[in-house]
């Protein structure tokens, strides 16, 4: 598959930083629910898509994980999915530095979504979680 | 400094090139020029100003009239548009290098005559390499700095209608600048009262900063290591405490076993306790399941943008625009062979060909359509897993609470027997039951300790990394510190040391110029009798004292304040470290004949090279005599009315 | 006379006070035609290079 591949970093702004380590930080799977980056920021993504609201990065960017975590069976369909959903163009799919930019901005967004869901709600944070699927 | 050779160009009076050759011997070192009143002294005088410092240094005014130096008649012989050029080109030694200078000055000539002359004149200084290659010098101010600076020259480079200005009462500010330039004692002063300046700065800086701050860090992680390693001592005393606790839990259990109105129900008690810490265990495992379950999960909720993803792609297969039959490719070479799918071939305009065209035209890019077809079929397959995946989450959310229900029977159970065995009307069975249940107690406080120093611990360490953050920044502002402490330290040294040489330097130059001025004074001047001494004193007044003690200076005839002047001049001409040529221009013009003949006599002595620029009238008979010795190049300047060029001739 | 003595008394200093004497007067003699000259920034380096030196000095006396 030739698509042309410019970065392979997956980025959030500085300033949500500590929730990603708020929700990852810990052993107990109750209250500390996810296990990795890739994870939260997935899960981020998809709220901000449903919210239908995308919000670019202002600040300063750091990189969390790479492209290659990404699971081919799961994880990259569904960001295929959500970039194809956005924008109703295919052409999307030849450019991940593209897919790239609509799933960072939808997490960017929905990411204060899943932290209030999972720990401003009453009740634990990963049963919390589980309500939401 | 010693003059070797100037060459005059278009400079005023002087029109077409013009040369002179300066004398330098050790033996004959005295260069005289003649002219009479107008033939151009002043202006040969000027050239060399001209060419070492330009118009104008600094704010140090060289010449008055920039527009006046360029030739009359030079420009008059110019044809209109025509460049007229004035330089003077100045070669001299120096601490045994060649030095050539040459400044110019370039303009053009108008219609109306005029001449409408550069704003800049192009300098350059060059010197010669001992193998004989010439260098450009790229820094020609700094380096006449350090030569015969611009406001050094006047006593070396010296006018002679400026010659009483040093005898004159309110002269003791020139003298004393005088003295402090030609002697250096201006550098000292500067350098100490500069370095001074630059120490009182770094006191300044130093006092902003806090050596404090990296010792109290350091206790902070002190500190905090001492708190980790008690609590971590803390956590192995309770360990002990627990497994001590649950060693006497084990023998209430045994005893209540072995008793016979108790073994039943202790045996109850130990299956339902086996089964509690399985179920536990179990119920471990199903929340990890649901953790892995629901993080992996969000694509069960990406649902509705799977199904847009689909129709989107189902969309673009439908409208033809991916042929789901056969590739681009394929078609495209099929057109090139003009043959039907089916074998046949077909014409250029028929319906087969257009069919075709439309698909390649509508067609995608092979690697796009790769990527359409495969998404689109994994994304259909993400239906399935999605049911599948909630009922995975669903029955594993039972089962969790499923497992809660049956650990809170069984706990409570556990309760029930332990009440039957406290009230038991056997005072040791209720009194081991009520220790045993204690003990359960302290196991779980102590457990809960555990937990809570485990996270004090963790937040210690987390604490002790920013606090080496800290450190590390603050041993760096202490490096600076020390750097700057021994900066202040060396610059205040530096200029204290330099204060202690100038004291002891400025008094004793003092002395030696007043010494000398009194020594060429007296050789000049026929009436020392009447003087007793000369005096420079620590406020820079010269004085010439009579014998009755009293400054003699309202009797001093013009003649003699000029030579006082002129002593004065010579005595820090040879007291000083300069090598520079002393250049006199008309300096007998007001001098009694016996004073000339006195100063004609003793002058070449007094400088390394002499350059003088006389009237017929200063420099003759006896005059001429006392220097005849010396005088080792001589020229004439004879100005031509009918050109009003002037001509420097050479006189052997 | 007068110089030997002068070269005397600039003998008695410590050798980074002497390099910083000589390297101002330098510079000062340099700038000696200019009332008011620009000198602070080069001085300032001259400072600095010796306490550096000092410094380093230092250390390497410390260090075992």
């Amino acid at each position: 598959m030739d698509i042309p591949v410019s970065r392979d970093t997956v980025t959030i702004d500085e300033s949500v930083h500590k929730i990603y380590k708020d929700l990852t930080d810990g052993t107990d799977p109750v209250t500390v629910p996810f296990k990795t980056m890739k994870d939260v920021f997935l899960w981020a993504a998809i709220l901000g898509y449903k919210r239908g609201e995308r919000r670019p990065i202002s600040g300063k960017k750091i990189t969390i994980f790479r492209w290659a975590q990404f699971s081919s069976q799961t994880d990259i369909p569904v960001v295929k999915a959500v970039s194809l959903a956005d924008g109703d163009d295919i052409n999307v799919l030849l450019s991940q530095d593209e897919m790239l930019n609509v799933l960072e901005e939808f997490a960017n967004s929905g990411i204060h979504e899943l932290r209030s869901s999972l720990l401003d709600e009453q009740g634990q944070p990963l049963f919390n979680l589980v309500k939401i699927i | 400094m010693k003059l070797e050779r100037i060459t005059i160009e278009n400079f005023r009076q002087y029109c077409g090139k013009q040369r002179v050759d300066f004398a330098k011997d050790e033996q004959k070192r005295v260069t005289v020029i003649h002219g009479i009143n107008g033939a151009g002294k002043t202006s040969f005088f000027l050239s060399i100003n001209w060419c070492l410092y330009g118009t104008s240094v600094e704010n140090i005014k060289i010449i008055d009239n920039v527009g006046e130096l360029m030739s009359k008649e030079a420009v008059s012989r110019a044809a209109i548009g025509e460049t007229v050029r004035t330089s003077v080109d100045l070669s001299f030694l120096h601490n045994g290098e060649r030095y050539q200078i040459k400044r110019m000055l370039q303009g053009v000539k108008l219609i109306d005559g005029t001449v409408k002359v550069e704003e800049n004149d192009s300098f350059s200084m060059m010197r010669t390499r001992a193998d004989g290659q010439a260098e450009r010098i790229n820094n020609p101010i700094g380096t006449m700095n350090s030569i015969l600076p611009a406001n050094v020259r006047e006593y070396f480079l010296f006018d002679g209608e400026k010659i009483d200005n040093f005898a004159k009462p309110e002269a003791a500010k020139q003298v004393k600048q005088a003295i402090y330039l030609v002697l250096k004692l201006e550098i000292l002063e500067r350098s100490r009262r500069h370095l001074e300046a630059v120490a009182v700065e770094y006191r300044k800086e130093l006092k902003n900063k806090s050596g404090q701050q990296l010792r109290d860090l350091l206790e902070e992680e002190e500190k905090a290591r001492t708190e980790i390693q008690k609590s971590k001592d803390r956590i192995y005393a309770v360990h002990q405490e627990i497994d001590s606790a649950e060693q006497k839990i084990a023998d209430i259990d045994k005893r209540l076993r072995e008793m016979e109105n108790t073994n039943i129900l202790q045996q109850q008690r130990d299956r339902i306790e086996r089964e509690l810490k399985q179920r536990r265990t179990e119920l471990e495992e199903i929340v990890n399941t649901v953790q892995g379950l629901a993080t992996s999960g969000y694509f069960v909720v990406a649902e509705g943008a799977i199904k847009k993803a689909i129709l989107l792609l189902e969309e673009k297969r439908a409208r033809g625009e991916i042929p789901s039959d056969f590739r681009q490719q394929f078609i495209k070479d099929l057109i090139n062979k003009m043959v039907c799918v089916c074998g046949r071939p077909f014409d250029d305009g028929s319906e087969e060909h257009r069919t075709l065209l439309a698909k390649v035209s509508h067609g995608l890019p092979d690697a796009l359509q790769d990527e359409v077809l495969n998404t689109c079929a994994v994304l259909q397959a993400f239906e399935q897993r999605t049911e599948k995946h909630r009922a995975d989450v669903d029955s594993a959310m039972r089962r969790r609470a499923e497992l809660v229900d049956i650990i809170r029977a069984l706990d409570a159970e556990l309760d029930d027997l332990s009440r039957q065995l406290k009230g038991s009307p056997l005072e040791e069975i209720s009194k081991l039951e009520r220790n045993r249940e204690n003990f359960k107690a302290d196991v779980r406080e102590y457990n809960f300790e555990v937990v809570i120093l485990h996270t004090r611990i963790d937040e210690l360490n987390k604490k002790i990394v920013e606090l080496k953050k800290e450190v590390d920044r603050a041993r760096r502002e202490e490096k600076r510190e020390v750097l700057l402490s021994t900066k202040l330290d060396l610059a205040q040294r530096a200029a204290d040391a330099i204060g202690e040489m100038y004291q002891s330097f400025a008094d004793e130059m003092r002395e030696k110029i007043q010494d000398k001025t009194k020594e060429i004074f007296k050789k000049l001047v026929w009436k020392e009798s009447h003087f007793q001494d000369v005096k420079l004193g620590p406020d820079f007044n010269l004085e010439v004292i009579d014998r009755y003690g009293y400054s003699a200076r309202p009797e001093l005839s013009a003649g003699e304040r000029q030579v006082l002047s002129l002593s004065f001049i010579m005595a820090m001409s040879r007291i000083s470290d300069e090598e520079a040529p002393l250049v006199m221009d008309t300096p007998f013009g007001r001098l009694s004949s016996h004073h000339r003949n006195a100063i004609a006599e003793h002058l070449p002595m007094l400088a390394s090279q002499l350059i003088l620029f006389v009237t017929d009238e200063e420099l003759r008979d006896e005059a001429r005599q006392n220097m005849e010795s010396r005088i080792g190049a001589e020229y004439r300047l004879e100005f031509s009315s009918k050109t009003s060029c002037t001509e420097i001739v050479e006189v052997k | 006379m007068q110089k030997e003595r002068l070269m005397n008394l600039f003998e008695t200093f410590d050798p980074a006070v002497k390099n910083i004497i000589l390297g101002v007067l330098d510079i000062e003699q340099e700038h000696i035609s200019m009332e008011r000259p620009r000198v602070k920034e080069h001085i300032d380096e001259i400072v600095t290079a010796a306490a550096k030196k000092e410094v380093e000095k230092l250390e390497a006396e410390e260090r075992p």
